[in-house]
């Protein structure tokens, strides 16, 4: 019972694996605008005001604070000219707060590797990273029509809403909704339907459900505030009816992380959208189908509708489709091997990423193994590796007396036929096992040594030492492993 | 000083250093080794993003593997210039809060200055996200080292890992998370989300010597000296180390350092025949037999062999099989028949009484008042025992409960339940019945009386 305490109760998930390697920097996704090329488009869309008359209205906007007043106010600063002087790092922490500084990573000295001097196992392994999200994904046409119905429907009706998405962690939710979100901005762009706008939060990103009102807060102005203010500043937005708002779509991902005891900060995000001023649309993401019945409170759940999706794990043929669509026209697997991981991987989990994965893995060995092409065997090595339990070779690999000690606890369980045992038994079970095996008999300070090594290695559940001879032990291997482990290491000597 | 004397010096602080402070050598496991350095060259020099974890139990060598690689891999100027390595461990950083401002710190970035970290939690983590998904093929790529990363598992929604393991999936900086645990089954400590993240790597190290002629020849190769050439390959291999010591790589400062040393042939030739001529006698095998049988990882030969070199001294300046062997057996003494020989006659009265209750009540609680009048009993019909006070054996007893000898039932001090006067309060023993009986047997001067008291409670 302990072992499976590792998975807490909410239990739900998804990614934001979309990223700009695929889709090109002008198909700007989501939020960071401040500082982009690209901001002008956007900036007039995502108005609350119009435009001309918020200039004098509300001066101290960041986002116009940064484009229009930025020249005039930099000379006043005199020592801050963002160029020239160093700032000392309380200047650079106000700039980063108020956006001005964008956050960068330190740059590679020399340029990656070309594609062209990689090999085609190279290829495949950098086709087959879980990072490579593809344009339109496989297998998942049908719950893609569906979101993007809802959401262009929202859109086009000028109305707000709720959604909820639901499915097994790598089923690919998360890719689906941003897919659809760039599908509609595409055509945003076209002119083909009403400019919106796009923001998204991750429960998981967040310190705590709280800070989801920062984060919406600083993707509409790239401001950082407090809560309290950000929260006030979103009320006045969402309920204060202007003219020319466009429509906000919000993608809500880890939904599970954002419910704490009041719930006051998931209300908020789902009540907002009834209110006609607002013309939000939130689409919320959790693992757990029943998410809104178990978790949330009743008027939550009411809010949160009942236009919701649920994502099957991916079957055995939909695990294949999806690994032979990312190798494309490579001849780097052989058509059994993709079959064996899709069948494998599909009986345990459903899993894309672990399919990806297992897969990717499988090239590794490969290209150790010095040939082009991946095939049974590779798999059923990385399969191996990646699924198998290694508690076997774990208890082979222990000193005698260890080996001794967990034959002991065995025996002491088969000898009560109850699971939890008392070192003490234990240990007279010890003294009887290394008398008959003729081994010197430890004594039970070091006995404890061995429990407590045992114990970090989690072969035995074993308390702290400190209860010495009274302490409880249960066996976390099935006896028959330990069984197994000793007999056939016998055998083979 | 004689000569003879240097040179014995001189060895024993060589052989003392090499066990303690050598974090890079690592012996055997080439196939994890080349595992874990393809994995991290791959991070290195193609922007791979990766995850793997790293098993074994304690003692195993998981951390002189990572070393070891990261030695390899430094030497090689594109690997130095192109990663950034983040080292953090479960036992210093207890919780995300902590962790974030050092890797904040680690990865230098713009709100870190000097070591002091600006902005709150939130902040900070919102900004090394931003930074992490700013990034792409062209930044430097990130190795996360986890140790204890059962420890990071417990941390407050697995906030630092689920993040790690996310940049790790998606197309933003490349980076690469080593986790190292001894727990095998760390991964179901995992939550589902984080789970799937993870790419289900794992390398599994178990002390490979198995067979105990590997164990032996480990051995040797620990207590024997180099040969010129092979001091000179250390030399060339930790000498990348020692150019990056800014770097902050925990493990290249006072790292040892075999370009101090140098020993005459004739001295190494004599010390290492005498070596092996002692590792091949049959006293000294048994000696090494029990300790392997005890623990087979290195870490446990290396504290039996570094308390063996600490002996030698100019008048033994040889190891022995005796000297093995005598060390062999301070290894395998019980602690507690120590405890127990250093007791009073008194307080070994009440123990001995204690296990008379035990023994006749098969192991029941019991209080002061139940020794005491088995004690009485005993004390009365006894010549030396007769007079001692109430308040005295209270004492003894007391003592007895600080050592830890006897146990209360509840665990707290005062007991469980309310307030239970300290007389009446309910305790265990914490000693098997045979450790009393040596205990009673190795006292000195024991009166006859008590040892006879001692084979049976009848008086």
């Amino acid at each position: 019972s302990r072992l499976a305490e590792g998975t807490p109760r909410r239990s739900i998930h998804l990614s934001n694996i979309v990223e700009q390697r695929v889709f090109k920097e002008d198909e700007v996704i989501s939020t960071p605008k401040r500082g982009r090329p690209s901001k002008k488009t956007i900036q007039d869309s995502d108005e609350d005001y119009s435009p001309k008359k918020s200039v004098q209205k509300t001066p101290t906007r960041p986002r116009r604070s940064s484009t229009t007043t930025k020249p005039a106010a930099t000379p006043s600063k005199g020592i801050a000219t963002t160029t020239a002087a160093p700032m000392t790092p309380s200047q650079k922490m106000k700039k980063i707060r108020a956006g001005e500084l964008s956050p960068s990573m330190q740059q590679r000295t020399d340029r990656p590797a070309k594609d062209a001097s990689k090999s085609e196992l190279q290829l495949a392994r950098e086709q087959l990273h879980v990072s490579v999200v593809p344009k339109s994904l496989p297998c998942r046409e049908r719950e893609f029509e569906n979101i993007y119905a809802f959401l262009e429907g929202k859109i086009q009706d000028q109305c707000g809403g709720c959604m909820y998405v639901s499915g097994v962690p790598g089923t690919g939710k998360t890719a689906t909704v941003t897919g659809v979100i760039r599908t509609l901005q595409r055509m945003a762009n076209q002119n083909e339907l009403p400019t919106f706008e796009f923001l998204e939060i991750n429960g998981m990103r967040l310190t705590e459900p709280r800070q989801a009102y920062v984060q919406i807060y600083k993707q509409l102005t790239g401001k950082t505030v407090s809560w309290e203010q950000a929260h006030s500043l979103l009320e006045k937005r969402f309920t204060t009816p202007a003219p020319r708002r466009v429509t906000t779509v919000l993608l809500v991902d880890e939904l599970d992380i954002l419910c704490n005891r009041r719930q006051d900060v998931v209300y908020n995000l789902l009540d907002w959208p009834t209110k006609s001023a607002a013309k939000l649309v939130v689409v919320t993401i959790a693992n757990t189908m029943d998410l809104p019945e178990r978790l949330l409170m009743g008027k939550v759940t009411s809010r949160l509708g009942l236009t919701r999706l649920t994502y099957q794990p991916y079957s055995h043929k939909q695990l294949q489709e999806i690994v032979t669509a990312r190798l494309g026209g490579s001849e780097a697997f052989k058509g059994e091997a993709v079959q064996l991981v899709a069948r494998k991987v599909a009986a345990v989990s459903g899993d894309a990423r672990r399919a990806l994965d297992i897969c990717r893995r499988a090239t590794e060995i490969a290209d150790t193994a010095l040939v082009k092409c991946v095939t049974m065997l590779h798999v059923q090595q990385a399969l191996a590796e990646m699924i198998a339990s290694a508690k076997v070779q774990a208890i082979k690999n222990c000193s005698r007396l260890e080996q001794i000690f967990l034959q002991a606890v065995a025996a002491e369980v088969t000898r009560t036929g109850v699971e939890e045992t008392t070192f003490m038994g234990v240990y007279l079970q010890v003294e009887t096992i290394a008398a008959f095996m003729g081994v010197t008999t430890p004594p039970p300070g070091r006995a404890l040594r061995v429990c407590a090594k045992l114990g970090a290695e989690r072969l035995i559940i074993s308390e702290h030492s400190r209860n010495d001879l009274f302490q409880k032990i249960l066996l976390n291997v099935s006896a028959d492993d330990i069984h197994y482990a000793l007999r056939v290491g016998d055998v083979a000597n | 000083m004689p000569e003879a004397d240097q040179d014995l010096a001189k060895t024993r602080r060589f052989l003392k250093e090499r066990l303690q402070r050598d974090y890079t050598t690592l012996r055997g496991y080439a196939e994890e080794r080349s595992n874990v350095r393809q994995l991290l060259q791959r991070t290195a020099e193609m922007g791979e993003s990766n995850s793997l974890l790293l098993i074994g139990p304690r003692g195993s060598g998981k951390t002189t593997l990572i070393n070891a690689v990261l030695t390899d891999l430094l030497a090689n100027k594109s690997f130095v210039d192109n990663t950034l390595i983040v080292h953090l461990d479960g036992n210093l950083h207890t919780d995300d809060r902590v962790a974030l401002k050092s890797i904040t710190v680690q990865m230098q970035l713009e709100n870190a200055a000097d070591g002091r970290v600006f902005g709150s939690f939130a902040e900070n983590l919102a900004f090394l996200l931003q930074c992490l998904k700013a990034g792409g093929k062209q930044s430097k790529s990130v190795v996360f080292i986890l140790e204890e990363f059962d420890l990071f598992c417990a941390h407050h929604n697995q906030t630092l890992l689920y993040n790690l393991f996310d940049v790790s999936q998606s197309a933003q900086a490349p980076i690469c998370v080593l986790g190292v645990t001894c727990r095998l089954d760390v991964i179901e400590l995992l939550e589902k989300r984080v789970k799937s993240r993870f790419s289900h790597r794992q390398v599994f190290l178990f002390p490979s010597s198995e067979r105990f002629e590997e164990y032996v020849a480990l051995c040797r190769e620990l207590l024997s000296l180099p040969s010129g050439s092979a001091l000179q390959e250390a030399v060339k291999r930790i000498g990348g180390l020692q150019k990056i010591r800014s770097e902050a790589l925990c493990f290249a400062r006072n790292h040892f350092d075999p370009n101090e040393y140098s020993f005459s042939p004739r001295v190494r030739e004599t010390w290492n025949k005498h070596v092996a001529k002692v590792l091949a006698s049959q006293q000294a095998q048994r000696t090494l037999q029990t300790l392997y049988d005890f623990d087979i990882s290195e870490a446990f030969l290396k504290g039996y062999l570094f308390r063996l070199v600490a002996q030698l001294r100019s008048q033994s300046p040889y190891i022995t099989a005796e000297k093995m062997a005598a060390l062999g057996s301070q290894f395998e003494g019980d602690d507690k028949i120590e405890l127990l020989c250093g007791l009073s006659v008194l307080e070994l009265c009440l123990i001995i009484a204690i296990k008379h209750h035990s023994e006749i009540y098969d192991r029941d609680p019991f209080n002061f008042e139940i020794i005491f009048a088995r004690f009485s009993k005993f004390a009365k019909v006894s010549t030396t025992m007769q007079g001692v006070e109430r308040s005295i054996v209270l004492k003894a007893f007391e003592h007895l409960r600080i050592g830890e000898l006897i146990m209360p039932l509840s665990g707290g001090a005062g007991g469980g339940v309310g307030k239970v006067q300290k007389e009446f309060e309910m305790h265990k023993l914490a000693l098997t019945y045979g450790q009393i009986q040596q205990a009673v047997q190795r006292y000195q001067a024991l009166p006859t009386e008590v040892a006879q008291w001692a084979q049976s409670s009848l008086i």
